[in-house]
């Protein structure tokens, strides 16, 4: 039998609903880049959104069962209930820009019944250097060489790039 | 986006024949880009032959298990 897995049907429901609802989000950080290939672990998936919040976003979080928690002056928003444990709500990331010109170089990637925007994984590390946290820049060489593996292993035209 | 496992070359069915034509590709980036590390392009091409879900996946259980270890 195999063993349950953190990110499944309930997560990927989520994730429909996101999509059905036409809300504005990317897939972002380390689970970003594991999807794209490189050897980073992580507990949580960040979805950055355009705008919070967002009308759109609470039709999707009803129709799976789950509800919003507004920021507060020592909370950051949070996703609470069914299929949105693994999500953390991200606001801001460092070194990049707006989210509209990173949406529109969104990679797309497939996860299960839906497909998904996922900030490419050149620009991850681009954020990752802007942090300067020492988390973040030591894992800067796992990503950096999994981009290396894109280049010369997938056509030009990879949406990682 | 998704690196599919190589289905021509190295016989598909052969682990040890797929870990090879692996490791070859994973030097050629290494000639090619002399600063990368061998051990993270290997553990990216693995990566990069699995869907993205399990990709995911696996970095999930690996993190996880990482806090439960702390």
């Amino acid at each position: 039998m195999d063993a349950p897995q953190p990110f499944s049907d309930r997560e990927i429901a989520f994730l429909e609903a996101l999509v059905a609802e036409g809300v504005d989000f990317l897939v972002v950080g380390l689970a970003a880049a594991a999807l794209q290939g490189a050897p980073a672990v992580t507990q949580d998936v960040d979805l950055w959104f355009r705008t919070l919040p967002d009308p759109r976003l609470m039709r999707a979080l009803t129709a799976v069962g789950a509800s919003y928690l507004p920021p507060t002056a020592s909370t950051p928003p949070l996703l609470v209930g069914a299929g949105t444990e693994l999500f953390d709500v991200v606001v801001h990331v460092h070194g990049l820009d707006t989210f509209a010109e990173e949406a529109g170089r969104a990679a797309r990637i497939r996860l299960g019944r839906v497909e998904v925007p996922v900030l490419p994984l050149a620009r991850i590390i681009a954020s990752k250097k802007a942090t300067g946290r020492p988390k973040d820049l030591s894992i800067l060489p796992a990503l950096e060489d999994t981009l290396r593996a894109h280049r010369h292993t997938a056509g030009s035209d990879d949406p990682a790039h | 986006m998704t690196i599919a496992p190589k289905a021509t070359g190295p016989d598909a069915a052969d682990p040890t024949a797929l870990a090879l034509a692996r490791r070859e590709r994973a030097r050629a980036v290494c000639d090619a880009e002399p600063e990368a590390s061998f051990e993270n392009v290997w553990h990216a091409l693995i990566l990069l032959e699995e869907p993205p879900l399990d990709r995911l996946n696996r970095s999930l259980i690996r993190g996880r298990a990482a806090t439960v270890q702390r």
